[in-house]
Parts: structure tokens; C-alpha cells; sequence
């Protein structure tokens, strides 16, 4: 029996399935709201916790989200990390350092997390204030709102 | 050990083909809401939750994680289940050991599937593809091998050789599986919560669908279909102060025999048809309810169906009637809603198959039936007793039971 | 809980590369642990099986692992998360009447044949997270990493005393199969940066690995070992998925978990009652992220003792004697190797890593993205 063990080959097997995903009307209308440069979220009756992204649920008051603020584009950084490496379908492959962190915008309760660029990283200091830079070119909507950088 | 209710039932309002408006997390919260609303029950007074769906059909991994701000169980232990076509009862029977083991009285059981936002065909053939890339990949030319129609169609091959054993061993015809999904279809039409409905459904309009492997033909083929459900059990004292109607879990039962390929170059394959994981599941879930002739003592079945054929040859293998006698009491209209044994009045998995709630949806179906809340004009006319509920899956290996009756098992 | 159901038998292997199929894993891991425990697969009523499609590379993987592990014509399910889970299951079932045995079967390849950053990165919100692509579970545990040394006012060079602590106990653990000798906090401090302060050896290995458990109720535990190691209590609990909702520098959730297992345990004073634990810290600060939410030091005291070796084997409550996951982990069989691994101990079965003569123990399994969803179970002899 233990023979049979040393005929054993291992296949690569590569898959690649394609996926659509429904955003749902919450995340869509976040999106439309970067393309004009507005940062939306939606405030909790419950607990009063401003979330952006903007989503149907607040978790913890386990209630729906109805109403709509817009945040400023500026706010405190809270905190950060360099990366060395990206990760692309479970794989890291090496790369330039690059931070991304979380900001607190003006009006928002939780952090988004973001990258930040234009800033030296020995300088970095959560409480430091940054703005949103724009790219309002980038075709897909997710990186209209490009980083966040010095004020 | 002790009894558990089904005390509230809650789909998401409508299940079809695409639902364009809503995100994943956003789809099982409308079903989440609807059993809360249903049973009168906050979020408060639910202490566990079950969670279940086929996860390659969206491409999520364990997606109780990223929907939990939205099932309302923040906090609470959930249980994620993944078995293939039965995952929704499975979900559900480890809901009903949570409540069952004595350490929690109100637990929650959500299913979903969103089809529409992955490829249905890429799920299904996601079972093999090893095998397949395996050979491929040595070179060996599948299409030579007899076993190649094992794989033809995606699932639809396999199927095509448990239909025509089913067939030869009964002694039915095609005509008859066309009856069988003609009166699935007329069924799903008195059932708000069905995808394909079709009140004027004949055996001949089915007949003319095209043939995809013999016997089955497109008309006999379930749909994929976007969808939510989910249920709440209770345990014996918390359910006598919540529903004023429940359905009693009387016994649950699951069995797998080997996975249905053997040797698929060459075709050697067990008989698809003789599902000896129904077999047993079905004879301990009886012994478990002290069922001795179920043939008199279940009023309604809800059958895993997601080809026509499979209801007649799952009433055989569910011990419910003879071999070749479940096509004789489809001519005798005794499966009819207003039959002797009633068998899917909601028009079962080939109606509606959104796979992560199908077998959750034949457990929830009996126990709406039980409770006399079925809408739509399908809720059988005579008093449901005691009802089975079937769960089919894996690669044609799963079968799960589940018995509902309507008052606590005697123990 | 009183003594209703039983741990009565264990067998794992771990490895970056266990030479073997997953389904000749599976079948060597049962078969093992049906030997040692003198009985064959039908004396065995239920199977729950922990394992992960994504990683599995196959859509219902517990498909092709019946067979391998014994449960043809029998009672079988699959929890898709970590196998603590399946563990709990068993337990619900045994107490439920029907079934006086359960085996339990967790495993993964992860040494050698699957990404397994996949089954995170697949886990996270395809609508955003994943269209941004810049949060995943190495980034996530660094921004929490980064806030829990910041609040405690520890420097980088804490998390490679952490993780050597690991490391160190799992070169002496004979079932880590890894070559860990060595691996002291100057090779951990030099290992290249992945998401700062997170370095590689301050991560996770993922490796190939199997753990069968055998459950059993009362009366059948007593027949088929005369030291059963009795589950005593379990709780689990799940935080929200945005990160940036949670206070990143405590488990809350794993803290909600513990209480209550400890509740069910009938445990007041976790500290001073609990003998040993073993915990699924998948990065150098989460295992002392986990005492402090466990309840098994005061609050601030973890992880300035953890590095310096105050949950070591000699300590009056050894912390992961083991070498937790950060010497192995096995993705999905991780939190059932911690349960195995309290079983030894507790049964003074752990040879050269055995920890004293622990009465009572406590396991821990994580879930998700920054210890999202976790389980806790307490065990005692």
C-alpha cells in the first residue's frame, strides 16, 4: 500500500469564475454622491452613529437606516499602516511601500479606510488632519475618491 | 431530550429569477424581518442562530460574517452549515439540536441564495472540477470514455440516468414525469413565494419543452431563483407563550452513501435511482417519530425535487408507497392539493430553487400547511396531522428528513 | 454543564507539507484515532466535519471526505468554519439523546496546496471592500496590531518577543512537524515586513494539517476511556464586520464568548480556576489580545507578561504550551488542535510539552477578519 503513495502528482488547477454583484440601492447612491465630489453616509435613530459607507443596517440598534448626511471630505487620521506587499486572489507579491489607513471624516462616527499618499510616513500621527484628493477621471467609481492626503 | 416548534416562518417577499434592487445582506433581511414580524418576536428573544447557502453560486466565503450587521445577531453565537442541495435543513435540523440539547430555547435558522449574481453552471460542475482538470490535464480525452454522459449537460447528465432507472424500475414513462411537473406548476401558481407558476400547466405543454438528456425534458428542470428564508424554533415552554399555532419537530434524520461518480471515464456508477441514503434517512426518521405505517400517518409531504421525476421516485424511496405505484396515485390525483396525500402543494424545487433555502422551503411549506397559514390558495383542505419534509443533495448522495407534526411528540 | 458529554480520544498531524491527499489525510486521522481507541466507524453514530470549499478547491467538499472518514450510509454534516465549531455541534447533538458518539474531522491543505489568504479575502464584502482592494487579512491585523501597541505603549520589538514565545514552545511540540528550532526574537525581528509593524514570522504559518475528536455521552465515555475529559462549558459570540466600527485593541466578542462558556462552566473566577489554555492567536499580539478577553489576567498585565514568559509551561496558568497557530495552523482545523491539544494536557499525555497537571482548561477558535466571530470551550478532568 505505502508504494502507491510515490505515483502521486499534484495538478495545477487554475479557476476563474466571474461574479455580479447587486450593490443594493445604499452603496449605489454613495457611489453617485463621489462623482459629485459628496461624501454620503446615514445617521442611526437609534444610537446616532453616522456610517460611511452608507449601508440599510445598523448592527447594534438592529435597526433600518433612513436618514441620509453628507460628511465632510476632511477629517483626523486614527490610524495607519504601511504595506510591502499586495495581495492579489490570496497571493502577496512584493511591492513598493505604499500607507493606507483609517480617517475619521467631519461628521462621520467611524473611520474609513482609505489610501494615504503625499505625506512622509515618519510624519504620520493619528489626530492629523487630511483631506480627500479627487480623480473624478477614474472610470471606475470606487477610486473617484483617490486618497487622502495633506489639507 | 426535549420537544421543539417551528413557531414562525418568514420569506423574503418575492422569490425570482434576479433581484436587481437589493445587495446579498439586504435580500436576507427582508426574510429575517418577515419572521419577526410573523411570530410576534424581537430580535431580543432569540438566542442562537443557524445560517446556510451554497457559497460558490455568489463567491462569498462564510457570508454570516460580512451580512451579520444585517441578520440582527450581533453578538449571539451563529452556526454556518454547508452541505450542498440540503444545506437549508441542515441548517435547520442544527437549529433544531441547539433548542433540542436543552442550552437554547429560541433559535433562528436563515437560508438564502442570490443565483442570479454568480453562474449556476459553475457551482454545480464546482463539485468535479478536480476530476475533470485532473484528467485533462493527463491528457485523457474525456469525450471518449462512456462516462462522458455522466457529464454531459452538467447535472442534467447524471440526472438523465437516475430518470430512466427511476423509469425502468416503476414502470412509468416520460408522460408521466410531464404530468408530475405540469401539476408542480399549477401548484407554484397558488403559492406567492414560487418563482415558476403556471395555472393552466398540462402534461402536453411540458411535453413540448426540448429534450435535454432523455427522459428529461427543459419543462422538467428546475429554475434558479434569488430568495431568502428563514425560521424560528422554539423549545416546548417558550413555544406554548409565543404561537398560538406551531408545527412540532418529531423526529429529524440524515444519511449519505458514497458521492455518485465511481468511475466516471468509464460509467461505472451506483444507481443514482437507489438512493439508500433516503432509504434509511426516511426509516430512522420514522422509527425516531414512532411512525410504524407512514403510508397512513403522514397527510403531507414536501418533497427535494429539482427535476420533475425525482417527487414520484422520492415517494417510493421515502417508504410512502410502493415501487411503481407513486405514478399510478399522480394518475389518480391523490397528490393533488386537495388529494389523500397532498405532495408538493407549493410546487417544490421545481418551482422555486433558490438552493440554500429549497430544503429549508419543503420544511417551512409542511409546517405553514401544519399551522393552516399556507397563502395563495395552497394550503391543503384536510386537516394536516403530520407532514415529511425531504432534503436531496451533495453528489446525488444527501438525503435529510425531517417529520413535523401538529402537537409535541409524546415522549 | 455537568459531566454529559466527553473529549474521549484525539488524533492530528500538522505539517507545511504532509505528503498526502486530503483524502487519505482524513482516512489516516480516523482510522488512527478508531484504533487507538479500539472500535470501528459503526460504533461511531454522527459525523461533523469542519472543512472550507475555497479551500477544498471543490464546491460541497464533505462530498469526497465521507467516504475517507468513515461515514458511508451514516449521519453526517459540515460546519463550514473553524472546527471549534464542529466540536460544539457535537456536543448539541449528544445532548440532544439521539447519539451517543460523535467524531469530529477538521483539516486543511493550506501548507502546500491552496492560497489560504483566499478564504478571507473571499469572505470580505464583494461589493466594497473587495472592489477597494485595499483591506485583507494581513492589512486588517496590522492596523489592529499597530492600535493595540500604541494603547498599551509597547514598541515593535514587543511583537517579536510575542511571537518568539510561540515559536519557541512549538519547536518543543513534537506534533508541530515545522522547523522552528531557531527561531528566536532576532530572527522574528528581522523576517521582512508585510503590513507594518506586521512581519512575516509575526504571522501565521498556514500549514497542512487533520484533527479527528471523538465525543461521547456519559455513559459511552466511561467504556471507552478511563480518563474522559469532560466539556464543561462553551459559548461563541461574532463583532460587527466593519472593522472601523470596533475598538480594534480588544476582542469584545471573544470576551462575550468566554463569559459565556464560563457561565455554562460554572466558572466565577477565571484567573485563579482556569489551569491552562490554549488559544488561536493568528498574529503575534492576538494571543495576548485573548488572555485579556478571556479573562485569564488583569486587565494591561498580558502582554508585557507574555513577553516575557509569564504563560510559559512553568507558569501557574501555561498559555498555548503548544506553540498556538502561530507555530501551525492548519486553516479550519485550527481551533480543534487547540482542543486536542488541552485534551493531552489535561490527561498529563503531553510529554516533552506538558505543563504542569491542569484540572481545568479553556480552548479557543477565531473566525474572520481581526477575530471577527469566536468560540470558546472549557474542559475539565
Amino acid at each position: 500500500m505505502e508504494g502507491l503513495m510515490e505515483s502521486y502528482f499534484t495538478p495545477l488547477v487554475p479557476m476563474d469564475f466571474g461574479y455580479q454583484y447587486r450593490l443594493g440601492a445604499y452603496l449605489e447612491r454613495y457611489l453617485d454622491g463621489l462623482r459629485e465630489r459628496k461624501i454620503l453616509g446615514v445617521r442611526c435613530e437609534g444610537c446616532g452613529d453616522v456610517m460611511v459607507p452608507p449601508r440599510m443596517y445598523c448592527g447594534k440598534c438592529r435597526r433600518k437606516l433612513e436618514e441620509w448626511i453628507e460628511v465632510k471630505d476632511r477629517g483626523e487620521l486614527v490610524e495607519f499602516t504601511v504595506g510591502h506587499v499586495i495581495m492579489s486572489k490570496g497571493k502577496l507579491s512584493p511591492s513598493d511601500p505604499y500607507i493606507i489607513g483609517l480617517v475619521r471624516l467631519d461628521g462621520a462616527t467611524h473611520p474609513l479606510l482609505a489610501r494615504i499618499q503625499g505625506v512622509e510616513v515618519s510624519s504620520l500621527r493619528p489626530g492629523m488632519r487630511l483631506r480627500a484628493h479627487w480623480n473624478e477621471a477614474a472610470e471606475n467609481d470606487y477610486f473617484v475618491l483617490d486618497h487622502f492626503g495633506p489639507e | 431530550m426535549r420537544n421543539v416548534a417551528i413557531v414562525g416562518v418568514g420569506y423574503c417577499p418575492v422569490f425570482v429569477s434576479k433581484r436587481n434592487d437589493v445587495s446579498i445582506p439586504e435580500m436576507i433581511s427582508e426574510a429575517i424581518h418577515n419572521a419577526y414580524l410573523n411570530c410576534g418576536l424581537t430580535p431580543e428573544n432569540v438566542d442562537a442562530f443557524t445560517f446556510g447557502n451554497m457559497h460558490t453560486f455568489e463567491g462569498v466565503n462564510m457570508p454570516h460574517l460580512w451580512s451579520i450587521d444585517h441578520l440582527t445577531a450581533l453578538g449571539k453565537p451563529i452556526m454556518r452549515i454547508a452541505t450542498g442541495g440540503t444545506t437549508g435543513m441542515s441548517a435547520f435540523h442544527c437549529a433544531y439540536y441547539h433548542v433540542a440539547s436543552g442550552l437554547y430555547d429560541v433559535v433562528m435558522t436563515i437560508t438564502f441564495e442570490k443565483h442570479s449574481e454568480g453562474d449556476a453552471q459553475v457551482g454545480l460542475a464546482g463539485i468535479i472540477t478536480p476530476e475533470i482538470m485532473t484528467v485533462l490535464s493527463l491528457g485523457i480525452d474525456l469525450t471518449g470514455g462512456s462516462g462522458m454522459g455522466g457529464l454531459g449537460g452538467g447535472s442534467a447528465g447524471g440526472i438523465s440516468f437516475q430518470a430512466t432507472s427511476y423509469l425502468h424500475h416503476s414502470g412509468a414513462g416520460i408522460e408521466h414525469i410531464d404530468a408530475q411537473a405540469a401539476l408542480e406548476r399549477r401548484n407554484a401558481a397558488k403559492n406567492p413565494y414560487a418563482h415558476l407558476k403556471d395555472p393552466e400547466c398540462t402534461a402536453e405543454k411540458i411535453a413540448q419543452t426540448p429534450l435535454v438528456s432523455y427522459p428529461i425534458r427543459y419543462g422538467h428542470i428546475c429554475p434558479t431563483t434569488d430568495g431568502a428564508t428563514v425560521c424560528i424554533l422554539a423549545s416546548e415552554d417558550k413555544a406554548a407563550k409565543i404561537a398560538d399555532k406551531a408545527a412540532w419537530i418529531h423526529a429529524v434524520a440524515n444519511c449519505t452513501t458514497d458521492a455518485t461518480t465511481g468511475n466516471l471515464i468509464e460509467g461505472l456508477i451506483t444507481d443514482p435511482a437507489e438512493q439508500m441514503s433516503c432509504q434509511l434517512a426516511a426509516k430512522r426518521a420514522y422509527e425516531r417519530a414512532g411512525i410504524e405505517d407512514p403510508r397512513k400517518e403522514i397527510d403531507l409531504v414536501e418533497i427535494y425535487n429539482g427535476f420533475a421525476h425525482q417527487t414520484l421516485m422520492f415517494l417510493e424511496k421515502l417508504g410512502l408507497c410502493e415501487v411503481g405505484e407513486a405514478h399510478k396515485m399522480l394518475e389518480r390525483g391523490e397528490t393533488e392539493i386537495d388529494g389523500r396525500l397532498p405532495v408538493n402543494a407549493s410546487g417544490g424545487v421545481v418551482s422555486t430553487n433558490s438552493i440554500g433555502t429549497s430544503a429549508l422551503n419543503r420544511v417551512t411549506e409542511c409546517a405553514l400547511q401544519i399551522m393552516g397559514k399556507a397563502e395563495g390558495g395552497h394550503q391543503v383542505p384536510k386537516k394536516v396531522r403530520k407532514a415529511l419534509a425531504h432534503g436531496w443533495g451533495g453528489l446525488m448522495q444527501y438525503n435529510t428528513v425531517t417529520i413535523l407534526g401538529d402537537a409535541p411528540l409524546k415522549r | 454543564m455537568d459531566e454529559k458529554v466527553a473529549v474521549v480520544g484525539i488524533n492530528y498531524a500538522q505539517g507545511d507539507d504532509l505528503g498526502l491527499t486530503r483524502e487519505r489525510l482524513c482516512f489516516q486521522t480516523v482510522k488512527g484515532l478508531l484504533v487507538q481507541l479500539g472500535i470501528d466507524r459503526h460504533a461511531i453514530d454522527s459525523f461533523i466535519l469542519a472543512s472550507n470549499d475555497f479551500l477544498e478547491g471543490r464546491t460541497i467538499s464533505n462530498v469526497f471526505e465521507d467516504g475517507p472518514v468513515g461515514a458511508y450510509l451514516k449521519d453526517e454534516t459540515k460546519v463550514e468554519m473553524d472546527g471549534i465549531n464542529a466540536v460544539v455541534y457535537g456536543a448539541l447533538r449528544i445532548l440532544e439523546g439521539s447519539y451517543d458518539t460523535v467524531m469530529v474531522v477538521a483539516h486543511s491543505l493550506c501548507g502546500h496546496q491552496v492560497s489560504p489568504y483566499l478564504q478571507v479575502q473571499y469572505s470580505l464584502d464583494p461589493t466594497y471592500d473587495r472592489q477597494l482592494g485595499l483591506l485583507n487579512e494581513l492589512s486588517g491585523a496590522a492596523l489592529q496590531a499597530r492600535s493595540y501597541l500604541r494603547r498599551n505603549g509597547l514598541d515593535e520589538g514587543w511583537l517579536d518577543q510575542a511571537a518568539a514565545r510561540e515559536l519557541a514552545a512549538g519547536a518543543a511540540n513534537e506534533k508541530v512537524t515545522r522547523p522552528l528550532q531557531g527561531m528566536d526574537e532576532g530572527k522574528v525581528g528581522s523576517s521582512p515586513f508585510l503590513y507594518e509593524p506586521l512581519r512575516e514570522l509575526h504571522c501565521y504559518p498556514p500549514t497542512d494539517g487533520a484533527c479527528a475528536i471523538v465525543l461521547a455521552s456519559a455513559g459511552k465515555a466511561r467504556e471507552l476511556t478511563d480518563k474522559p475529559v469532560w466539556i464543561k462549558g462553551f459559548g461563541s459570540s461574532i463583532d460587527s464586520y466593519y472593522i472601523t466600527h470596533r475598538d480594534l485593541t480588544v476582542s469584545s466578542s471573544a470576551a462575550e464568548a468566554a463569559r459565556r462558556a464560563y457561565a455554562m462552566a460554572g466558572i466565577t473566577d477565571p484567573e485563579v480556576q482556569i489551569g491552562l489554555a490554549e488559544i488561536s492567536g493568528l498574529f503575534a499580539h492576538q494571543t495576548p489580545m485573548l488572555i485579556e478577553a478571556l479573562g485569564l489576567a488583569p486587565e494591561g498585565e498580558a502582554p508585557r507578561g507574555f513577553a516575557q514568559g509569564s504563560f510559559g509551561r512553568e507558569a501557574r496558568l501555561p498559555v498555548n504550551p503548544s506553540g498556538g497557530a502561530l507555530s501551525a495552523h492548519p486553516v479550519c482545523a485550527t481551533g480543534a488542535v487547540r482542543v486536542a491539544e488541552a485534551f493531552r494536557q489535561l490527561r498529563g499525555e503531553a510529554g516533552a510539552v506538558q505543563a504542569g497537571e491542569p484540572r481545568l482548561a479553556v480552548a479557543h477558535g477565531q473566525d474572520g477578519l481581526c477575530m471577527q466571530q469566536n468560540t470558546v470551550l472549557v474542559l475539565g478532568i
